[in-house]
């Protein structure tokens, strides 16, 4: 697994992808900066994390229409689908590499972070509560991206796809709360990670929304294997 | 050791392979054959664990590469028709790469992959990115790859194609050694190739084994073929030969010149063609323009298997 872990992580630095995403990322992330806070004068880190959530939405298929789809494309799947490493640990040594780019991606902002200790305070407990949430949110949307992508078969398809299902998830809490229908609405509310997130943004650090992004990137990794698992019954290939 | 039980493979209604079933016991080299579409690649998916099959089971050494993955897989080297390669990274960190992913340890690599390279003639691409390389090279990295972790079994699916005439040559020497303690199945479009490398045969045609035989037994058929040009016209002479003891079938071939005939007649091996065709010829005063046999070619065993 390290093996698989390693060489997908260094490929996103061997292509513009992983500087594409970087540069993008903490571009956008700089210009929120100055528009909420510097502006403003304001040292309100968890509002400014909060609004980093569109960035994730829009940038982490880029991140993981690679992982899956490249290696369909490339028939590159055919080394690794036929090595001794499980179709489980393939999986989430792949997942592990885009999580480690998000991972030093999102830890990079504490630029601002630091611009805001050297004009104002930084409370070490809000920083982390920021942090952790906001991370917890990002891995999970990654985690739903290489679910989805296992459905496509290239990799425009699959960051077009992954990308829809980040929307549709993260209105989801708009959705209920326009619907009547009463399960529908319960169960889109539960799904909704916008929500579930709402505890870190108010600094309070939610053991029960923890648990539930963990929970979700399992599921969401376990599904992944499932499709991989099942295509090879179906149709021409494991991937 | 390679054994496929009863192996089975429909695409929704289409049948890509049906209830196939070979094996292959100890080092030497199966040849697999058949035309676009036969189940080829389907039946070496299978082997590989890259599909799974609808019903029936391949096994690799005894291990099912669905059931039990690492086992089956650490014995397994495989060339996919379309190497397998990151472009992004030089020769040597992909070998390094296959080699830890087939579990050569961390202190054996360098060397493992060293002695890969030279087998393989890529030691002076060694720092070159796989991107860069030309379409022979590349072919080489994949037989490269599928040598890492020294195999016991390797499958290699059409390894000469998009090679120069030199590296077709060095490849195949590679495969001779190579099937000297290795297992290996091996798919080709070149009938001369398998007949020069392979000890056994297995023919498919429309995902069915057509021909499982050893080379020794193709090499050695129960009939002779000749073929005969005469200085006569068909219709004097045709009857005559389809009448002659010994002679199963007689086929008008194509002849250049009017007023000859020029024909292939299959024999029984027993039956002395030669001393009987001359036997007849020189009793009707009929010049021999042209008599020599026509080895039963691989080629010609592949045509009739697939005409059936």
């Amino acid at each position: 697994m390290a093996t698989i872990f390693k060489r997908d992580f260094l490929a996103y630095f061997r292509t513009p992808v992983g500087y594409v995403f970087m540069g993008v990322f903490l571009t956008l992330s700089g210009l929120i900066f100055y528009l909420y806070n510097l502006q403003n004068l304001s040292g309100d880190l968890l509002t400014f994390l909060s609004q980093l959530t569109l960035l994730v939405m829009l940038l982490s298929p880029l991140l993981t229409m690679r992982l899956i789809c490249e290696d369909r494309q490339k028939r590159t799947d055919q080394l690794v689908f036929t090595s001794p490493a499980g179709l489980g640990s393939v999986v989430l040594a792949k997942y592990l590499a885009a999580a480690c780019v998000m991972l030093v991606t999102v830890l990079l902002t504490n630029i601002y972070t630091l611009v805001i200790a050297l004009g104002g305070t930084v409370y070490a407990g809000e920083w982390f509560v920021g942090y952790t949430g906001f991370l917890l949110q990002s891995l999970s949307f990654l985690a739903l991206d290489l679910f989805v992508t296992c459905f496509a078969k290239n990799q425009m398809t699959g960051a077009l796809a992954a990308f829809g299902a980040n929307f549709v998830l993260w209105m989801a809490d708009l959705l209920a709360n326009s619907l009547t229908i009463g399960w529908l609405a319960d169960a889109l509310n539960f799904l909704s990670l916008y929500d579930r997130y709402e505890p870190f943004r108010l600094g309070q650090f939610s053991y029960a929304a923890a648990l539930f992004f963990l929970t979700f990137i399992a599921a969401c990794l376990v599904c992944a294997t499932r499709v991989l698992d099942a295509r090879r019954f179906s149709e021409g290939g494991a991937a | 050791m390679i054994e496929i039980q009863n192996v089975s493979k429909r695409y929704g209604s289409v049948r890509a392979l049906e209830n196939v079933s070979l094996r292959m016991e100890g080092s030497g080299v199966l040849g697999l054959l058949g035309q676009n579409g036969a189940g080829k690649t389907t039946l070496i998916n299978i082997l590989t664990g890259y599909l799974a099959p609808t019903s029936g089971r391949a096994l690799l050494d005894g291990h099912d590469p669905l059931m039990e993955p690492a086992e089956a897989k650490r014995r397994l080297g495989y060339l996919p028709e379309q190497p397998p390669l990151y472009d992004e990274m030089t020769v040597r960190e992909y070998l390094r790469f296959v080699a830890a992913l087939k579990g050569v340890t961390s202190r054996a690599i360098g060397a493992h992959v060293d002695e890969v390279m030279e087998l393989t003639g890529l030691t002076s691409m060694r720092n070159r990115l796989l991107g860069h390389l030309s379409k022979g090279f590349r072919q080489r990295a994949g037989m490269a790859q599928a040598l890492c972790g020294d195999p016991d079994v390797l499958v290699l699916d059409e390894p000469t194609v998009g090679l120069d005439p030199r590296q077709i040559t060095e490849i195949r020497a590679l495969i001779h050694t190579l099937g000297r303690d290795h297992t290996i199945l091996f798919s080709s479009h070149i009938l001369s190739e398998v007949q020069q490398l392979c000890d056994h045969v297995v023919i498919l045609d429309h995902g069915q084994v057509k021909l499982d035989a050893s080379l020794a037994q193709l090499s050695a058929p129960e009939d002779v073929t000749v073929l005969l040009t005469v200085d006569a016209p068909e219709a004097a002479i045709l009857g005559r030969l389809k009448q002659l003891e010994g002679v199963r079938r007689a086929t008008v071939q194509p002849c250049a010149q009017s007023g000859r005939t020029s024909v292939q007649l299959q024999f029984h091996r027993e039956m002395e063609p030669e001393r009987r065709l001359f036997a007849l010829l020189s009793g009707m005063n009929i010049p021999i323009l042209h008599l020599s046999r026509v080895g039963d070619s691989l080629e010609q065993v592949f045509l009739n298997v697939i005409s059936q």
